[in-house]
């Protein structure tokens, strides 16, 4: 129990450095984009622990109690999270439920904390943050629905795992949802970016509208520690895809380039986006993505027609 | 050996004695509910669980009690006996505020009684008596509160429902030959069980507040007193649950299957039903103002899941049902607790007009916080368990449509229970409040922190709860669910939920000690804030809780009243069809007495000729 718990804090603290680390790349690469320089690759170590060494202000108990609650809450998450095969803290556990929940603790933790601050600005960054969530998720969850009913398992260990090998007797098994479900993987895609905030739908950071939204009244070790949950998010995030579509990874290699072919897909994209108002966000999710997670689901579940 | 007749009589007895001492001194009389429904629950759960609760009768004329598997009837009975015990510690405080103290405290005890009488007889009769015997003590209370309106559509609705129950009870009496419960509905068939089995639904959503029979909900729990309110959420409401049970579970699936979901054509269509209450109870309980009533929206929703799972019948789901009525009862009690405390603070529930609360009453808080996180289901929280479990059925039976509504419901919580935690709790302290709002008494704090406790132990440790609803499953004839000390499995894999509880302790730990090395941080005021250069000095410009989701609400919002206007529609037809009546038979106007004279004599002549 305590190597196994000691193994997911690793698992948590991996997370952390890799998120971090491509992020920076991520930020040399959009430079580049832009005909820009870029900042170094570590920049982003840098921000956070300059912030973590800054003496900052509170608003109150629940101000800090927020923080706490919510980096906890994302570190418990991601110790549950398995990386290759074999490489993951409690094996069996792995549930897909417990990430899309688990993961809310956060949310709802930084989201107390942000409302606690007594910044309207702040109030209307999470109001808009929950609203974007009611939208993306409810495509995704119709996929993964899909998944879970084809596979049989809602373990991610398990679920990618059916996508590596293919077994004699198990039907759809042998490849990559990405291909077995091709329209559900746009949508999926789709709901990824929402999930991480990208453009179009970073409408809850908003920096020029709403002054970064939750984010509006921290600074020194409290934005330095949401910085952290920040980057464990999506970590969870992009892992939690590369496992339901991209058949999860033999080792960590494979994982690493998935992880990072992933996330920088998806930064691209964003980066040549302009950004939604927050109604739009939801007639978006709830228009075509919806329409064709239902269509996908339906066709794959009842005709069984899965490449 | 604990009589359930002496209990019953206990509960009127008491009642008289409340209403006698009542008029002496309004406190001790409402102390003496929380003596005897603590006496009533402490003797069903104890002797409930035993297995020893005696069903002889020796005093009450006509009455019967079931003797034997008692299963389903104990749990639900344990459960609302321990609802009202915990929300009648909060009866001494309101009851001065009540038009008629002593009568409030009788008819407290009076529903009780009912209540007991619901669950355990075995005599459809009985039920039927018992149940009228919670709608009308019930009737009485809901107008102590703010509004007389809603006790008058409560009675509407349940009345319909009482009736179709009554119906039903008759069509099976005709079949089976006796008002045996069992035998009813085990014995009905052809198109009388189909009969029965819409009957039924029709009691039990009247009873849930599901749609489409759902109006009175939002009207009774967001107007009756804050101790009713609690009372109907976790505890009355449930009597529907128990009708859905009956007429889902424990009568035989009614009408064709459908084969790619392996599924009876009635059932799908309460499932339908159950969906729609969910996505209802959402999208209204977002656009609230009031912190009751959006609760009460939030009630009809659970609602919605409790007959989604119940629909399903398999190991899971109906698990997952059963837990979901514990759970559900023990969260949102909690919850309009903390917020009827709120509201005896500072005489209000309106969102728009508190703030900051956190400050003046952080036990509160905590109970309220912990209250939404089992009824989001988020873990370690008893709601993720059973979420998880009709999740797990849902999927199973790859139900699309369906699916779409659970998990925009589940989602959808996550809104509407962080609006009155950010708008009556965090935010600006407002000025008017700062002074004269100190914490709740203890006796107050005591049955919420008490519920705080069920919320947190259903979550880590639900095996020891669901065991025990393993028994009633094997009652109900369905599979057990597979549940060893600690995990549980579904249909497509296990949950450990004490892993999940320590885990998140192992986390909150690192983090709070990441938090505590580094350097300490400066106390500013709430009002020290980034404010974009502009110069802010008063606290409600500066706190944001009105129309807190508009840019949602604008999407929907010139739908909301569909279902409304439809039972408008309804009365205004009704009225039509009076006043078409009173104009043609009860009527002083001479040319319409000649048309009848004409009419008459005319049948007359022509009667043997022609007709």
């Amino acid at each position: 129990m305590i190597i196994s718990i000691l193994m997911g804090i690793s698992v948590a603290f991996f997370g952390f450095v890799l998120q971090t680390s491509i992020a920076g790349v991520n930020r040399k690469i959009i430079g580049r984009v832009q005909k820009r320089y870029g900042p170094k690759w570590y920049q982003e170590f840098l921000d956070i622990f300059k912030l973590l060494s800054k003496r900052s202000v509170t608003h109150g108990w629940i101000f800090d109690f927020g923080v706490i609650m919510a980096l906890g809450g994302i570190i418990a998450t991601a110790m549950f999270m398995p990386i290759t095969n074999d490489l993951m803290a409690f094996p069996g556990f792995d549930n897909f439920f417990i990430f899309v929940y688990l993961i809310a603790v956060g949310m709802l933790g930084m989201a107390m904390s942000a409302s606690g601050s007594g910044n309207p600005l702040a109030s209307i960054g999470v109001m808009r943050a929950l609203t974007t969530m009611l939208a993306y998720e409810i495509p995704f969850m119709i996929i993964v629905l899909t998944i879970i009913k084809l596979t049989g398992h809602s373990s991610l260990s398990e679920i990618a795992m059916f996508q590596q090998t293919a077994v004699a007797g198990l039907e759809f098994s042998g490849t990559w949802f990405m291909i077995a479900l091709p329209v559900g993987f746009a949508v999926a895609f789709l709901s990824l970016m929402g999930m991480l905030g990208k453009k179009p739908f970073e409408t809850y950071i908003a920096p020029a509208e709403i002054a970064s939204g939750p984010m509006v009244e921290y600074g020194g070790k409290q934005l330095g520690m949401l910085f952290i949950m920040h980057e464990i998010t999506v970590f969870i995030e992009v892992s939690l895809f590369v496992h339901l579509f991209l058949g999860g990874a033999e080792n960590i290699w494979i994982f690493l380039i998935k992880y990072f072919l992933v996330y920088t897909s998806v930064n691209l994209i964003s980066n040549v986006n302009g950004r939604f108002k927050i109604d739009q966000v939801v007639v978006f999710f709830y228009k075509w993505p919806l329409l064709f997670a239902v269509m996908q689901a339906f066709v794959a579940i009842y005709l069984g027609w899965v490449i | 050996m604990a009589s359930l007749e002496f209990l019953v009589i206990i509960a009127l007895l008491g009642g008289v004695l409340a209403y006698l001492v009542g008029k002496l001194s309004k406190v001790v009389g409402a102390s003496l509910t929380v003596l005897v429904s603590g006496f009533i629950f402490v003797s069903v759960a104890y002797f409930g669980l035993n297995g020893s609760l005696d069903a002889s009768i020796t005093y009450l004329p006509f009455v019967s009690f079931e003797a034997t598997d008692l299963y389903l009837g104990t749990s639900f009975g344990i459960l609302v006996t321990f609802i009202f015990f915990m929300v009648s510690f909060f009866n001494p405080y309101f009851v001065d505020k009540f038009k008629y103290p002593s009568l409030y405290s009788m008819f407290y005890l009076f529903s009780l009684a009912g209540v007991l009488g619901v669950f355990f007889t075995d005599d459809f009769l009985v039920l039927f008596f018992f149940f009228e015997l919670v709608v009308w003590t019930s009737l009485f209370l809901i107008p102590l509160g703010k509004s007389k309106k809603a006790a008058s559509w409560y009675y509407g609705f349940s009345a319909f429902g009482s009736f179709s129950l009554l119906f039903a009870i008759f069509v099976m009496r005709n079949t089976a030959g006796s008002f045996n419960i069992n035998d009813g509905l085990s014995m009905v068939g052809g198109s009388d069980q189909i009969l029965v089995f819409i009957l039924l639904m029709v009691a039990a959503f009247a009873k849930l507040g599901a749609f489409p029979l759902h109006i009175w909900l939002p009207k009774v729990l967001g107007n009756s007193p804050d101790p009713v309110t609690s009372v109907f959420s976790g505890g009355l409401e449930k009597l529907g649950a128990f009708v859905a049970v009956m007429g889902l579970v424990k009568l035989a699936p009614v009408g064709p299957v459908i084969e790619a979901i392996d599924m009876a054509l009635g059932q799908y269509l309460i499932a339908i039903l159950g969906a729609l209450t969910i996505v209802f109870g959402t999208l209204m309980a977002i656009r609230q103002d009031d912190a009751k009533k959006l609760i009460a929206y939030s009630s009809m929703s659970n609602g919605g899941y409790i007959l989604v799972a119940l629909t399903l019948l398999n190991d899971t789901s109906v698990s997952g049902a059963l837990y979901h009525v514990l759970i559900h009862a023990l969260a949102s009690t909690a919850a309009f607790l903390a917020i009827g405390a709120v509201n005896r603070q500072t005489g209000t529930t309106k969102m728009s007009e508190l703030g900051g609360m956190i400050h003046k009453m952080p036990v509160t808080y905590i109970v309220y916080l912990i209250a939404i996180i089992s009824m989001a289901g988020i873990p370690p929280m008893g709601g993720f368990v059973s979420k998880w479990l009709i999740f797990q059925s849902v999927i199973n039976e790859g139900m699309i449509l369906i699916a779409i509504a659970t998990f925009f419901g589940s989602i959808g919580s996550f809104l509407y229970v962080f609006r009155p935690l950010a708008a009556l709790f965090l935010g600006q302290e407002l000025p008017e409040f700062r002074k004269v709002i100190k914490e709740a008494p203890f006796f107050m704090l005591l049955p919420m922190i008490i519920l705080s406790g069920l919320n947190i132990f259903t979550g880590v440790h639900p095996s020891v709860i669901l065991q025990y609803i393993n028994n009633v499953l094997a009652e109900l004839g369905v599979t057990e669910l597979g549940i060893t000390t600690w995990t549980l499995s579904g249909n497509n894999g296990d949950l450990y939920p004490a892993l999940i509880a320590v885990v998140f302790g192992v986390g909150v730990v690192i983090a709070f000690i990441i938090f505590i090395v580094l350097k300490k941080s400066r106390k500013v005021d709430l009002m020290d804030t980034y404010t974009a250069g502009n110069f802010v000095y008063t606290e409600e410009l500066l706190h944001y809780s009105v129309d807190f989701y508009a840019p949602i609400e604008r999407l929907y919002e010139k739908h909301i009243n569909i279902m409304k206007d439809f039972y408008k529609g309804i009365a205004k037809k009704v009225q039509e069809f009076g006043s078409f009546v009173k104009y043609f038979f009860f009527t002083n106007k001479p040319e319409i007495t000649v048309l009848w004279v004409v009419i008459v004599l005319g049948i007359l002549l022509l009667w043997g000729d022609l007709l």
